[in-house]
């Protein structure tokens, strides 16, 4: 029993420090959607911070750590925030997953390169290597008692769990009793409704990265005694946490925390009775990793588990349209002339290092597939790599020739990709890398622990193939024939992806359930994607691993795959030959720097970090975006700035370009009117909706915008709420210019949208809800006194009351403080027909207030009974609008079947 | 159909290219060719590089290795030089512990600083052994990587470090604990290692040799989770404290790491065990620094196979002399890896001073064919008994009180066959 008690209550300490790495995880998750691989790198940094001022310039421990805590590492979260994350919050997935992969390796780099730089200074600052036993903020060594017969704990231990509670309980006060804290939750709940309530979520995130990265600092000074300064065992300790963060799906802060702990007890509790297992190399310590698996299967929410992309649009590709040789033959060019470099200006270096790049390329090729084609985020391509090289390894050693290996290896790392691929059937996105990433830890450290497959250190001899008259064992020779695979590879794969079959994997990536009505196999086409890519690893590995004529099991880990990917994506994925690209890249750069700009072993990783910052900017990589931007500017030169295939480059990257300013509205500016839109152009992308609307609504005035599904009714109140900003025209708002201002400053000018659908966040209490816009208690009570149905349920998930009530709950609140503009987009969608009445009355109330009212409704007969004023949309443009008195049923059928031959452009 | 048929095209033509020009590339390996000068040897200087794990992630680094190797090649030039030929020592290229650097550094010191040799390489990986090999670049370094038993041109300093089934144990750990522990004979023994390969293999080998030494072996598992150091170290404490019949054994013997033993130390001792605790990897005077490890190391035996820093025979007080004019003049902190880089450096001047005047990889290898010489920093070296076994001398030294003290004196052991 003392055991057992010993088991947990010393889990609870490395559970603790899971919790607080989780916690910070789902912080920042909620804040801008994306899992932050660099979290336990933060970590790293401040425990390197912790050490150097502490033991280094011999700063008093305590408040070292607080600083760091409460200062520094908010400040580095908030920097990353303003700098980064903000940023990528827009991107599609595979670029967020990717550009926090840089910054794992570039903030530690970073950490030690101003170490470097100050000892260089002279500062006392102590060397960051091998290190042991840190001090941490307690006594060192650590005080030990023994409260218990077999139950020790030490002063280490203690702290951890204390400041751990503390802030825990910090947190839930946060939380649960803070107007911060409230706007927190609700920003997680429904991040574009908190700005149209005129919070700015902006601001919101950098709060939540500043805690999040205050946590992990926090996690880092305590872990400083346990793990000394690894960055690579922050990373593993942060890969363990994301278990705790799967168990909270992201979302739940108390659910992460306590799964944090458990996660601990967990682990401390296999360890300490795992002996069924001693025959399994490699079982124990693969453990955190088969409950992070674990817990991807169980806890993953069933929904969207195809790719990740549907958001992801492709970038414009501005060789449409062009030939095949304008397209291809400046690729054909490059391939030609690098042959004919190798045989006459490479030195014998160079030579080398280029087929190395090549032999890489085959490799992240691999990535174009599964990751471009299929948008689904493998970290699991080393492993196929080692895989296959081991296997073609062992079969040469028993003198198999280089090609039946290589064609065996490569089919085993294409089954491996079938195993993998199973997990890729119910998870996608973010929970399918993670589920790769354990799985690739399982292979290091199962897998690739069998000796019969590793043979020791000392792994198998690859050597290079000799083909015929074909003696690969020259590296200029091995250039020209890795050169010719790529191509070979690269026109395959554009094959493919034209195909039939390429079409069915671009379907299967962006609705599966489309394509599966469509006929076509979601699970065939996934485990096709995953088995073509591994497929290709393991051809790319054992030809690399010929390149270097050995391989020996640890020469590509599941980090390292995570590397790959990071420098695939950043060149772009969706395209094989820019992978080609990629692998040049990363072969040559490290050398190029080193040879002409820095001399530093720092630099350059803090380079590739940076790689992220670019990503958030060009989320297709720089092998897309140069010849883009690059078109984009001889196209600007030409016909001048003003024109639309110049912008063609913004506007795919969600830029609108500014509406034309100094249009002066007439005299509509000082009419009276509480919001006016004047000659509004607007639309997605590249399709317009709006072709000139003009529309005033003045305070105490229901203007009801009526018109067929498409008109651009949506749209217009999206432009009128500052959602989208128009292209051409202006908004007014009580008289002054607001066409540039986006949501929060438009509510905070007093223009509210009440949007389709309910706007409320669900996911809080009634109370909360109320809270949010309602902060005295009176207005709040004055709410309940009127709906009883709120009242008795303040405290009930307003996700669970019905569909009128919630769209109760969402206008009430109004009524307390009348906003200038209400523009409410359907307010009685759904609605039963008691409830609409109720919901009409509001507004009839409002109105009497002063509200000045847009309303966009499909119920035209119900909303003449309260309209003022009426107007048509129909095709982007107001084709009629005046009192209601005037209008005629003949009309209003017109405006709905969308007949009208009004004025259009 | 266009398409492919002028892909195929172009690669049928670059293929035609590939082989065409194959033939006049092949057999210019950069090696020495009778009359041509030896790569890296002119009539006054012989270049030399070096590879090291510097910068790592993991936060373990060997970059004082290229001290070591500095201070003895600035005595070998103080001295005249090797006949004639001062060494041009180029510095010490950073693998950072990735395996294609370390390829990539040794092409670069063989292709663009066309060196002669490469000595001192120390790292965890070591995937550039095969080009070196290939290319015929004397290299010389820490022996604990299989790539340094066997191939021709490759040397571990003190030896291969790596047990081959076939081959012999070094018996320097067994002896020394024995000694230690006043013999061998009927005193057990607990081997505990991490949870990978590696770890079974070290079990494998050292309960062979515990057990040929005269112990009793009274548990040897490979069960610690090597992707990082566990937190609470009572179940695996339980169960060594257990192991003989329900009581302790007399010494337990880690084969991990110092962030392990760190942790295991201290819990055996909070355990309440007081016998022999022993490791391989915590000689380190560095620890000394620091009260957290001085205290969980203390009373530990530590086996070093180099002379320990605490001895004064005439060669330790050479080789602190020369770190100390290495490094400016100033006292730093001696540690092993000083010493690999500083021996890795001497076993290369003394195998040139044996190849004689005419220094070439041919004569080199001629001279390492029978080497012998006794009284170094790491013993009695033999060659070419070294490229399959360790030289087989060691020390234990332990530590009391903030400092080591020797506890076995160094000396060589004869090696058991392992099978």
């Amino acid at each position: 029993m003392g055991d057992l008690l010993g088991f947990v209550l010393s889990g609870l300490v490395s559970g603790a420090l899971y919790a607080l790495l989780a916690t910070g995880l789902v912080l920042s998750y909620s804040a801008s959607g994306l899992f932050n691989f660099a979290h336990g790198a933060t970590a790293y940094l401040c425990a390197l911070a912790f050490y150097e001022l502490h033991s280094g310039f011999g700063w008093p421990a305590v408040p070292t750590a607080l600083l760091l805590v409460c200062v520094v590492a908010p400040g580095i979260g908030w920097g990353l925030d303003r700098l980064m994350f903000r940023k990528l919050a827009r991107v599609g997935e595979t670029a967020q997953i990717v550009a926090t992969i840089g910054l794992l390796v570039a903030l530690p780099a970073a950490g030690l390169w101003v170490v470097e730089l100050l000892a260089d200074a002279g500062a006392p600052v102590l060397p960051a290597e091998n290190q042991f036993g840190l001090p941490g903020v307690g006594p060192s060594p650590a005080v030990s008692w023994q409260p218990l017969d077999g139950v020790g704990i030490d002063s280490d231990q203690l702290i951890t769990w204390a400041v751990t509670a503390v802030a825990a309980m910090a947190l839930w006060v946060l939380m649960r009793h803070t107007r911060l804290g409230l706007r927190l939750r609700a920003a997680v709940d429904n991040r574009g409704l908190v700005e149209l309530r005129g919070i700015s979520a902006d601001r919101l995130s950098s709060v939540a990265w500043m805690l999040s990265s205050g946590l992990a600092g926090l996690a880092g000074v305590l872990a400083t005694p346990l793990l000394g300064l690894s960055a690579h065992d922050y990373t593993l300790f942060l890969f363990v946490s994301a278990t705790a963060a799967v168990l909270g799906r992201f979302v739940s802060v108390p659910l992460a925390f306590a799964g944090g702990l458990g996660l601990g007890v967990l682990q401390n509790l296999v360890a300490g009775y795992a002996t069924f297992a001693e025959g399994i190399t490699g079982f124990r310590t693969a453990v955190p990793f088969l409950i992070l698996f674990a817990g991807l299967l169980i806890r993953a929410r069933r929904g969207r588990a195809a790719g990740t992309a549907t958001a992801e649009a492709p970038p414009v590709d501005h060789l449409a349209g062009t030939t095949w040789a304008r397209r291809w033959a400046p690729w054909l060019a490059a391939a030609v002339l690098l042959c004919a470099a190798f045989y006459t200006v490479t030195t014998p270096f160079w030579s080398g290092i280029l087929t190395q790049g090549l032999a890489i390329s085959l490799v992240f090729v691999s990535f174009t597939v599964v990751t471009g084609l299929g948008a689904m985020v493998s970290l699991a391509q080393a492993t196929f790599v080692t895989a296959a090289a081991l296997v073609a390894g062992l079969l040469m050693s028993h003198g198999w020739p280089f090609v039946l290996a290589l064609a065996v290896g490569t089919g085993v790392a294409a089954l491996l990709g079938a195993v993998v691929a199973l997990p890729a059937l119910r998870l996608g996105g973010r929970s399918l890398a993670l589920a790769t990433l354990a799985l690739a830890f399982l292979a290091d450290q199962v897998l690739f622990q069998f000796r019969w497959l590793r043979n020791g250190d000392t792994g198998w001899e690859i050597p290079r193939p000799v083909i015929g008259p074909l003696d690969l064992g020259d590296d200029r020779a091995m250039g020209v024939a890795l050169v010719v695979l790529c191509t070979v590879t690269v026109y395959a794969l554009t094959r493919l992806r034209d195909s039939a079959r390429g079409r069915a994997m671009l379907a299967v990536r962006s609705a599966p359930e489309a394509a599966l009505a469509c006929g076509v196999s979601v699970v065939r086409t996934k485990l096709l994607l995953f088995t073509v890519s591994a497929g290709l690893a393991g051809l790319g590995g054992v030809m690399y691993t010929s390149y270097n004529t050995r391989v020996t099991a640890t020469d590509f880990t599941a980090m390292t795959g995570l590397i790959w990917l990071a420098v695939v994506v950043a060149a772009g994925v969706r395209r094989p030959q820019y992978a080609v690209v990629a692998g040049l890249v990363f072969a040559l750069a490290p050398h190029l720097l080193a040879q002409y700009v820095t001399e530093s072993a720092h630099l350059p990783v803090i380079l590739f970090g940076l790689a992220g910052l670019a990503l958030a900017n060009d989320p297709d990589g720089y092998c897309a975006a140069i010849p883009l931007r690059w078109h984009a500017r001889r196209q600007a030169g030409r016909k001048g700035p003003a024109s639309g295939s110049a912008s063609a480059y913004a506007s795919a990257q969600g830029a609108e370009p500014r509406p034309g300013s100094g249009e002066e509205p007439g005299a509509g500016a000082r009419d009276g009117a509480a919001l006016r839109l004047h000659g509004i152009h607007a639309g997605y992308g590249t399709a317009p909706v709006l072709h000139g609307v003009d529309l005033a609504v003045r305070p105490g005035e229901i203007l009801a915008l009526l018109g067929p599904n498409g008109a651009g009714k949506s749209t217009t109140c999206r432009v009128a709420a500052g959602l989208l900003r128009p292209r051409r025209g202006e908004v007014w708002v009580g008289g002054r210019a607001a066409s540039r201002e986006g949501p929060v400053g438009r509510a905070r000018r007093g223009v509210l949208l009440a949007p389709e659908g309910r706007g409320i966040f669900p996911g809080l209490t009634i109370e909360e809800n109320l809270l949010l816009q309602l902060s005295d208690r009176d207005a709040r009570d004055a709410v309940y006194d009127r709906f009883e149905a709120l009242a008795r349920r303040r405290n009930v998930a307003a996700g669970s009351l019905s569909g009128g009530e919630q769209q109760l709950l969402a206008l009430a609140p109004l009524l307390q403080h009348p906003p200038a503009v209400l523009v409410a987009d359907e307010p009685s969608l759904g609605l039963a027909p008691r409830v609409v009445d109720e919901v009409f009355t509001l507004l009839v109330e409002l109105r009497g207030n002063g509200t000045a009212l847009l309303l966009v409704e499909e119920k035209a007969a119900e909303v003449l009974g309260i309209a003022d004023t009426v107007a048509y949309l129909a095709q982007g443009a107001v084709s009629w609008c005046g009192p209601r008195a005037e209008v005629e049923t003949d009309r209003l059928t017109e405006a709905y079947l969308g007949m009208s031959q009004g004025r259009r452009r | 159909m266009l398409r492919s048929i002028r892909t195929l095209a172009a690669a049928t033509a670059a293929l035609l290219l590939a082989t065409a020009c194959n033939s006049a590339s092949t057999g210019g390996s950069p090696g020495d060719g009778p009359g041509s000068a030896t790569r890296g040897v002119s009539a006054t200087s012989i270049k030399v590089g070096g590879i090291v794990s510097m910068t790592t992630a993991s936060g373990y680094s060997k970059k004082d290795t290229d001290l070591g190797a500095r201070a003895r090649y600035d005595r070998a030039n103080a001295e005249g030089g090797v006949h004639g030929r001062k060494i041009e020592y180029l510095g010490a290229e950073d693998d950072g512990q990735d395996p294609a650097k370390n390829l990539a550094a040794a092409r670069k010191l063989v292709q663009q600083d066309h060196v002669f040799a490469v000595s001192p390489m120390s790292s965890v990986t070591f995937t550039g052994a095969d080009f070196l090999d290939q290319q015929k670049v004397p290299t010389i370094g820490w022996g604990t990587l299989p790539s340094f038993c066997g191939p021709a041109h490759l040397y571990g300093f003190n030896g291969c470090l790596v047990p081959m089934p076939g081959g012999t144990l070094n018996q320097t750990w067994p002896e020394g604990l024995g000694a230690v522990l006043g013999g061998a004979k009927g005193k057990s023994v607990a081997l505990i290692a991490t949870d990978n390969d590696a770890g079974k293999f070290g079990i494998r080998t050292f309960t062979r040799g515990f057990t040929a030494a005269g112990f009793t072996v009274s548990y040897a598992k490979a069960v610690v989770p090597a992707a990082s150091t566990p937190n609470d170290w009572s179940a695996y404490t339980k169960e060594i404290l257990g192991s003989r019949d329900g009581k302790a054994p007399d010494a337990v013997v880690s084969v991990m790491q110092t962030p392990y033993n760190i942790g295991l130390f201290t819990a055996l001792k909070r355990a309440g065990y007081r016998g022999v605790i022993s490791d391989p990897t915590d000689y380190d005077p560095g620890l000394l620094a620091k009260d957290a490890t001085r205290q969980a190391l203390d009373g530990v035996h530590v086996l070093l196979q180099f002379q320990p820093f605490e001895s004064d025979t005439p060669a330790m007080k050479q080789f602190k002399e020369d770190i100390r004019k290495a490094a400016g003049g100033k006292n730093v902190p001696l540690n092993m890896h000083m010493v690999t880089g500083y021996m890795s450096a001497d076993l290369f001047l003394s195998l040139a001073e044996k190849a004689g005047k005419d220094l070439s990889v041919d004569s080199f290898q001629q001279a390492a064919a029978s080497f012998s010489d006794t009284g170094t920093l790491v013993g009695d070296r033999a060659l070419p008994k070294g490229r399959k076994e360790s030289f087989g001398c060691g020390a234990l030294v332990q530590l009391k009180d903030g400092r080591y003290e020797v506890s076995v004196p160094f000396r060589c052991y004869p090696p058991i066959p392992f099978d």
